[in-house]
């Protein structure tokens, strides 16, 4: 059917977009010839199985995509560094000496040595274990926070998202790395420096963002009509809100935590380097980097390893969350 | 329109208190004596220690502190820092350069941005569309304070076309290569916001409309899809410049441009109230007017927009 392929295909020329508009306008009366669709493959089908979900359905078109083929390959190969870093090196990263100090690649230490002498691959490889940590904590804490409290805003409105807006608005005015900086000179933050400090700061200033769109996706599916039908079927508020309004709004949520993800990987670094952030004797990309920045012009592949090591994590979490994005989202679907 | 603009103002004054009790408060949290470090550590006679005390309102409770700090704002007076200088002055000299350095990064970021973002967008899936995606993914990737150091050692040490670091007066021209630095995350992050908005116009009843009627493609590209894509780029960039002030902390710390990321990042480690605040406070005061900026501009890009 020539209509029906115009009708489908995505209008590039003029003259193909006008005839899809035709088409367009036919399909209203379009009636399927009955020869179309035969009746084996109606049969064929299995009414048993149940239909496929948002997520199934996602899942089918994400298998299919190159970009989060790699990008779930490189991830699972970090978080298996960071698990399990002794199948990687045999070398003892807090094993330095001095008479290797600078030295370049040999035999056994494909990386070279750093400042102090130690060998800088296994140190990149130990470092991995801190640096997913601040990742995937900070997430999952910015999710449960600023979660609960845009779902609580957005659903229920009224003076509760007045206030939770102008808080997110205190919190939104400060820069993430500004914020952290001085929460990180708090008494109790400066005495335990540890990864969980880390992690609490960056969540701190994590929250408003995510806050914010849980709040949009929010509003968005509260008023859909089955919404509406659960709470007139007699359902309590709240728990429409849990069953049916957090399912429907999860998918802005996954994207931007994902993505966030690998930005406060970055901030762990950025923080590290300026002093504040992890303690010293805490391997970490961002500490081996900072520890780098005075020996660039001797030494400059003691700064380039970690930090190929770190924009390639971060790329590959930002690339899962752009490839989950076009699986979730149907209109960009059907465009590719 | 007034109104509209009175309303936004006023809905500052409580971003701007929250925002400086907060950061008085933590900083208020922070150990450390100020005094004790004035001194430098050498023993004071309990007088001018009380003194001292006094003259910063450090003998206060909190609440207190914060009052008396916030009456001498309304006055525009900002405290003195604990070397003894007013923070009005040290903020005077310092908030220009950054101010300097802010719209450099947002020029490179808008100009460049809008025009890749544009070339990309026309062309999807093209090589350069495909190019400039990649390298946008690469640089969004790249921690800030890296790209930092490889360009200031590339551009600036190996092949000698700048200054790798600021001189005192910071002039526009040297603020250039931080400029750069600072902008390039959200450069790439502009691209890809003006390429994915041209995306969905270009396909729009408007555009087909303006080229069937015979206009150019040129004219077609900048009037119909360049400013009916640029509501979001405008709004990303407005909440931008505010960040790219915080921002700042990292990219002067490279550059060594005593600009208010410096003043601010030194203040902090000291403890010093009066200027952490008042830089904060500032810092607070542009990210909400540039915001407000961009919600004014919204009616001038789209007059379907009007303010009551």
């Amino acid at each position: 059917m020539p209509e029906n392929q115009n009708f489908n295909s995505e209008a590039g020329l003029p003259v193909n977009r006008r005839a899809g508009k035709v088409s367009k306008y036919k399909m209203e009366h379009y009636v399927a010839p009955l020869d179309e669709t035969p009746l084996q493959a109606v049969d064929s089908v299995k009414e048993t199985g149940k239909p496929l979900s948002m997520w199934a359905e996602a899942w089918r078109s994400l298998r299919k995509q190159p970009l989060f083929i790699i990008s779930a390959i490189l991830i699972l190969a970090v978080i298996i560094v960071a698990a399990f870093p002794q199948w990687f090196t045999s070398q003892d990263p807090t094993y330095c000496a001095l008479e290797n100090s600078n030295e370049p690649g040999r035999e056994g230490h494909i990386m070279g040595f750093n400042l102090q002498g130690c060998d800088i691959y296994s140190r990149v490889i130990y470092g991995t274990r801190a640096s997913l940590l601040v990742g995937i904590f900070t997430t999952l804490i910015v999710i449960i926070v600023g979660g609960t409290i845009g779902a609580l805003a957005g659903f229920y409105g009224g003076w509760i998202d007045t206030i939770l807006a102008r808080l997110g608005d205190i919190f939104f005015a400060l820069p993430l790395i500004l914020g952290a900086i001085i929460v990180m000179q708090l008494p109790a933050f400066r005495e335990n420096k540890s990864v969980w400090t880390v992690i609490i700061t960056l969540a701190i200033f994590g929250w408003p963002q995510l806050a914010r769109i849980t709040r949009g996706a929010v509003i968005e599916a509260r008023n859909a009509d089955f919404v509406k039908a659960s709470r007139s079927l007699g359902l309590s508020k709240f728990k429409s809100l849990v069953k049916h309004v957090l399912p429907n709004s999860l998918a802005p949520i996954i994207v931007v935590a994902t993505v966030n993800l690998g930005v406060y990987i970055v901030a762990e670094a950025t923080l590290s380097f300026l002093g504040v952030g992890l303690p010293p004797e805490i391997m970490s990309w961002g500490n081996d980097i900072a520890s780098a920045q005075t020996q660039l012009r001797n030494n400059p592949m003691m700064l380039m390893w970690p930090a190929l090591f770190l924009s390639v994590t971060v790329l590959s979490f930002i690339m899962l969350g752009d490839a989950v994005r076009d699986a979730l989202d149907p209109k960009a679907r059907k465009g590719a | 329109m007034l109104s509209f603009t009175l309303k936004r103002i006023a809905q500052l004054i409580p971003v701007f208190i929250g925002a400086t009790l907060l950061v008085y408060f933590l900083v208020f949290a922070t150990p450390g004596d100020p005094i004790a470090a004035l001194s430098g550590g050498k023993p004071m006679t309990p007088a001018t220690e009380a003194a001292l005390r006094a003259q910063y309102n450090l003998d206060q409770p909190f609440w207190i502190q914060y009052g008396l700090y916030l009456k001498n704002l309304v006055t525009f007076d900002l405290g003195m820092s604990f070397s003894g200088q007013p923070v009005a002055d040290l903020l005077g000299r310092a908030f220009p350069v950054t101010a300097r350095l802010a719209i450099l990064a947002l020029l490179i970021e808008g100009v460049f941005g809008i025009i890749f973002g544009v070339i990309a967008g026309m062309r999807k899936g093209k090589f350069f569309d495909s190019t400039i995606l990649v390298a946008s993914l690469i640089v969004i990737a790249v921690p800030t304070f890296v790209l930092g150091f490889v360009l200031q050692f590339v551009i600036g040490v190996k092949l000698e076309w700048a200054k790798p670091t600021v001189s005192g007066a910071a002039t526009w021209s040297e603020l250039i290569l931080p400029a750069m630095v600072l902008g390039l995350v959200s450069l790439a992050y502009v691209i890809r916001l003006t390429r994915t908005s041209v995306i969905e116009n270009k396909s729009a009843d408007y555009v087909r409309t303006a080229t069937a009627k015979g206009l150019s493609r040129n004219r077609v590209v900048r009037v119909h899809v360049l400013r009916n894509s640029l509501i979001p780029v405008v709004t990303f960039l407005g909440a931008d410049l505010g960040s790219l002030m915080g921002g700042a902390i990292v990219t002067e710390g490279i550059f060594n441009v005593p600009g208010v990321g410096n003043l601010l990042y030194r203040a902090i480690l000291k403890g010093e109230t009066p200027t952490v605040v008042a830089v904060v406070g500032v810092l607070v005061i542009v990210f909400v007017l540039a915001n407000l900026i961009v919600d004014m501009l919204y009616a001038l890009l789209d007059p379907r927009i009007r303010y009551a």
